[in-house]
């Protein structure tokens, strides 16, 4: 066995590591193992192996640069055309999550309409997450905000002179047993609704995942 | 020939060469080396023998193919690739639209040929 031969083969091998650098590890590593195993057999079927042999063989292997290619997937002309499409969703796929939680703050009621019509009309989500992005919160944050806005005002105090009496304090607030009960409920609503959205957005995460491999 | 006609034939070959692998598997299993070889053994198949191997993991990988792994009488143990059930029903599919295709083409080309 020529040693020429031997650094023709590990160049040729180096070389498709690297054009390889973008796959997933362990198929590059299955592609290196299966490739230097079929140029080991070839080279063990030539009768006498010159530096010559040895070329023809890797020639016929073809050009690194085209296994790689063929590793990346489908050809050159679908595989543009899908990555743009896939980007644009995933930033809709975002502004979806971002409206149903805070959209409805800014703008009321419209502002988390927009998400849910992002949330349905995007591919990233399954219809039964795509429910329970809609029902849990209606409104998303802007429920409990609204109510907590609501308790406060009807709780303020105010001073009103009442005759034959002292300063007195005058306090509309429904009692602080109700106060708590109020709190408990605006507390549970925004919790409720932030825990969807993370789901939701770790969901987008793995569902993406699945379409790439 | 033509450069435009190049890229087709290259075109042409990378549309059906994974059916000509499925063929292949049809009745045997095979491991990569052997199958690279009947491949090549055609005129103008293959050009390159060494993307058939990303093509065959990505056959199993969509569940046409699958492999396992075997002694083999000499050096390490090779990994042999079978036909699945997905897979026939894959190759079926395409010899039947392969034969209208072809004789669609046919009937056009070789028609003027002989005139």
């Amino acid at each position: 066995m020529s040693t020429s031969a031997d650094r023709l083969v590990e160049e040729y091998l180096d070389r498709l590591e690297r054009e390889l650098a973008d796959c997933p590890s362990a198929r590059r590593r299955e592609l290196v193992q299966e490739i230097s195993e079929h140029i080991a057999e070839a080279r063990a079927g030539l009768d006498s192996e010159t530096e010559a042999d040895v070329r023809n063989l890797l020639d016929r292997m073809g050009d690194p640069a085209d296994i790689a290619a063929e590793a990346r997937g489908p050809g050159p002309e679908t595989a543009p055309a899908a990555v743009p499409v896939e980007r644009r969703s995933g930033a809709l796929d975002v502004a979806a999550l971002i409206l149903l939680l805070l959209g409805g703050v800014v703008i009321p009621v419209i502002g988390w309409l927009v998400g849910v019509v992002l949330l349905w009309i995007s591919s990233a989500w399954t219809a039964r997450q795509k429910l329970l992005g809609t029902l849990v919160v209606p409104g998303g944050l802007a429920l409990p905000v609204g109510l907590l806005v609501l308790a406060t005002s009807e709780s303020t105090c105010y001073q009103q002179p009442i005759p034959g009496a002292r300063d007195h304090m005058l306090c509309t607030s429904g009692g602080s047993s109700g106060e708590i009960i109020g709190s408990i409920v605006v507390a549970l609503l925004a919790a409720a609704s932030i825990a969807t959205i993370v789901y939701l957005g770790r969901r987008m995460g793995r569902n993406a995942e699945v379409a790439a491999v | 020939m033509v450069a435009t006609q190049d890229a087709l034939l290259a075109q042409m070959r990378r549309g059906t060469l994974q059916y000509c692998v499925l063929s292949l598997l049809a009745d045997e299993e095979r491991y990569g080396f052997d199958l690279v070889r009947g491949l090549a053994e055609m005129d103008g198949m293959v050009t390159s023998e060494g993307t058939i191997y990303p093509l065959l993991s990505r056959l199993r990988r969509d569940g046409l193919v699958e492999s396992n792994w075997q002694e083999s009488p000499s050096g390490p143990p090779r990994r042999y690739y079978r036909l699945t059930e997905r897979g026939r029903s894959a190759l079926d599919g395409f010899r039947l639209e392969w034969r209208r295709f072809r004789d669609a083409v046919d009937h056009f080309v070789e028609r003027t040929e002989s005139k």
